[in-house]
């Protein structure tokens, strides 16, 4: 069934103007600021040299979506529901 | 059947610096390959439909899932070395990488690329020029236009950074910028719009990295002085300037602000723009001198465009002019000119424009004021071109196109054949302004003035946020001008002169108003 929303969601081009409005939301909460200062974080620990995507994709993901505030998710969700109601076959 | 992307082939034998990899030699000819684009899923490009959006839409739909569990998410990497999809975070394109010796893969989300063999994502300058490209095509195929992508340091510019070690860290509560200016002789008229003009963002940012290149051969450049002004402004020194020479330069330029009295400080704001936009060259280097072709600073920033309808009362043909504007003058009740227009019969008594009983009035009242249809009247008729003939009309004011910065003046001045005074009415202005019932494209949504569409929260394009108030004490003969300016998001100062203190919001919107500055808050590239 997500594989079907997923479907529907990118074939009217509303999964990419979804990411646009989560993308504007996060930035203006100050979430992605905050993500970076966690990255800082994780660089620092393991040095410059040695640090690879994989070590801050594990230590800042538990993170990050715990910080993603209620009211984003609550938009986006409202976003969606209201998206499927127009266009269910 | 999917086209092939050139990909440099030497270039892959470079890729991975730590080990030295063998890489199966990627075959040009033959074979298929998923083709870069950094940036969005967006990646099959059929070669049979050309652009056609929902086309790749649909593709990506069906398409872009891994090979091996059909998932769409879990960062989904593309093999570079045959058609495969797989999901990164349930590690099948790693299954896949491993079996096949395919040790390259690409991220279809970001366009980076995956060495098996390094076990971390490498980067290659040419790969990442061609991502770009292709995440900018992708953009414009799906309408969203250029975006923002960070500033990166030119060669010449490390070094200039390496030979110059110096930093000044701009922290939170970092007072820099803030400078107080001495009074040279009722010279706060020319401070408190100094002090507004120092603190617009895009200005700041013009004159800090140095962007203004003087072409005039006196020393009367006026944006030269205001350039020096700035470097002081944001030099870190606390004791208040002293701007002998920007006064000498204003009084040479601006005779008619020239002596020791107290002028206007909007008209001071008016001639300070126009001689800065004057003595701008404009990109095509010639003299910024056509207010229609010119793309000076000022302009850029400061001017907007006005539209004026005009419509014939009896043919309803509508002559429109489009006319450039640094500032938006608005009268406020308690003027002679009547606030709002009497309905017929009524008592002369002044309602606010929605029916409620008059509260305080607002910037909004102001401006729905400032855009009302207006008749014009039996004894102002217009000649129509449609009817041939002069016509009663009714003339109508909108935005056509807002400037980055919004000034608005608060007309408490009046300077009538009968009177001399001040209007110390309270207007109240709020933080954050959506202009767009205000705007041109509006004034089918609008009835009796109040706008009828619902807020699109996903339009950003007409809000604005309050950066700088300039206020005035005491009355038309003997007064003094200050200023609030926002150093950092909700926090304020005030500026008298050569005294800054800290200011609270409610300070800032408790007060006057004369003059209110306004700033785009999201900046779109064109």
């Amino acid at each position: 069934m997500r594989a079907a929303i997923n479907q529907k969601l990118i074939e009217m081009g509303e999964r990419e103007r979804l990411k646009e409005l989560l993308r504007a939301k996060l930035i203006e909460c100050g979430w992605r600021d905050q993500l970076k200062a966690l990255c800082k974080e994780v660089i620092k620990e393991k040095g410059i040299e040695n640090v690879t995507v994989e070590d801050l994709v594990a230590g800042v993901t538990p993170k990050g979506r715990a910080l993603v505030p209620d009211s984003v998710k609550k938009e986006l969700l409202q976003r969606i529901r209201a998206f499927l109601s127009q266009h269910s076959t | 059947m999917l086209a092939l992307n050139t990909l440099k082939l030497d270039q892959w034998k470079r890729l991975c610096p730590r080990l030295t990899c063998r890489l199966s030699p990627f075959t040009r000819s033959g074979g298929a390959c998923s083709v870069v684009s950094s940036g969005n899923s967006r990646r099959a490009r059929c070669e049979a439909e050309d652009g056609v959006s929902t086309q790749i839409a649909g593709l990506e739909a069906k398409s872009c899932i891994c090979h091996l569990c059909g998932a769409h998410l879990n960062r989904l990497h593309s093999c570079l070395h045959c058609v495969f999809f797989g999901c990164f975070s349930k590690k099948h394109i790693h299954e896949h990488a491993k079996s096949k010796r395919h040790n390259l893969a690409i991220d279809l989300l970001y366009g980076g690329i995956y060495c098996f063999v390094c076990q971390d994502y490498i980067y290659d300058k040419d790969m990442e020029q061609i991502a770009k490209e292709e995440q900018r095509k992708a953009w414009k195929l799906q309408g969203i236009g250029e975006k923002y992508s960070m500033w990166e340091p030119t060669k010449r510019e490390l070094e200039l950074l390496r030979h110059n070690p110096k930093r000044r860290k701009i922290t939170a509560n970092c007072t820099i910028g803030l400078r107080g200016l001495i009074n040279l002789g009722n010279t706060c008229f020319m401070n408190c719009i100094v002090q507004a003009l120092t603190h617009t963002p895009l200005l700041r940012d013009f004159f800090l990295s140095d962007r203004h290149k003087c072409e005039m051969q006196s020393n009367s450049c006026l944006v030269c002085e205001m350039s020096q002004l700035f470097q002081e402004f944001y030099s870190g020194h606390r004791s208040p300037h002293i701007p002998f020479r920007l006064l000498h330069l204003v009084w040479t330029h601006a005779r008619h602000l020239a002596g020791y009295e107290q002028q206007d400080a909007h008209e001071f704001l008016i001639a300070a723009l126009d001689v800065l936009h004057r003595h701008c060259k404009d990109d095509n280097g010639k003299k910024a001198n056509n207010p229609n072709h010119c793309s000076c600073i000022i302009d850029q920033i400061f001017t907007g465009g006005l539209q004026s309808d005009v419509t014939c009362q009896v043919c309803h043909g509508v002559s429109t002019t489009i006319d450039p504007f640094w500032d938006i003058s608005l009268d406020l009740p308690g003027s002679s000119t009547p606030f709002w227009p009497l309905s017929p019969g009524s008592d002369g008594s002044v309602v606010n424009g929605d029916g409620h009983p008059s509260g305080a009035t607002t910037l909004t009242d102001c401006l729905r004021r400032f855009t009302r249809p207006e008749h014009l009247g039996s004894s102002a008729k217009i000649k129509c071109s449609g009817c041939h003939s002069y016509q009663e009309s009714t003339k109508q004011l909108t935005m056509k196109r807002l400037p980055i910065v919004a000034c608005f003046h608060l007309k408490r001045f009046e300077h009538s054949a009968k009177l001399r005074r001040k209007i110390t009415t309270y207007v109240s202005f709020p933080l954050e302004l959506d202009m767009t019932p205000f705007m041109a494209s509006s004034k089918e949504s609008r009835m009796n003035g109040q706008y009828l569409q619902p807020v699109d929260s996903l339009n950003n394009d007409n809000k604005y946020s309050l950066f700088a108030v300039v206020n005035h004490q005491g009355t038309l003969e003997s007064g003094h001008y200050t200023t609030f300016i926002r150093q950092h998001k909700d926090q304020w100062f005030k500026c008298d002169d050569a005294i800054i203190t800290k200011a609270s919001i409610k300070d800032v919107l408790d007060s006057e108003g004369y003059l209110l500055f306004y700033h785009k808050q999201f900046l779109e590239y064109e």
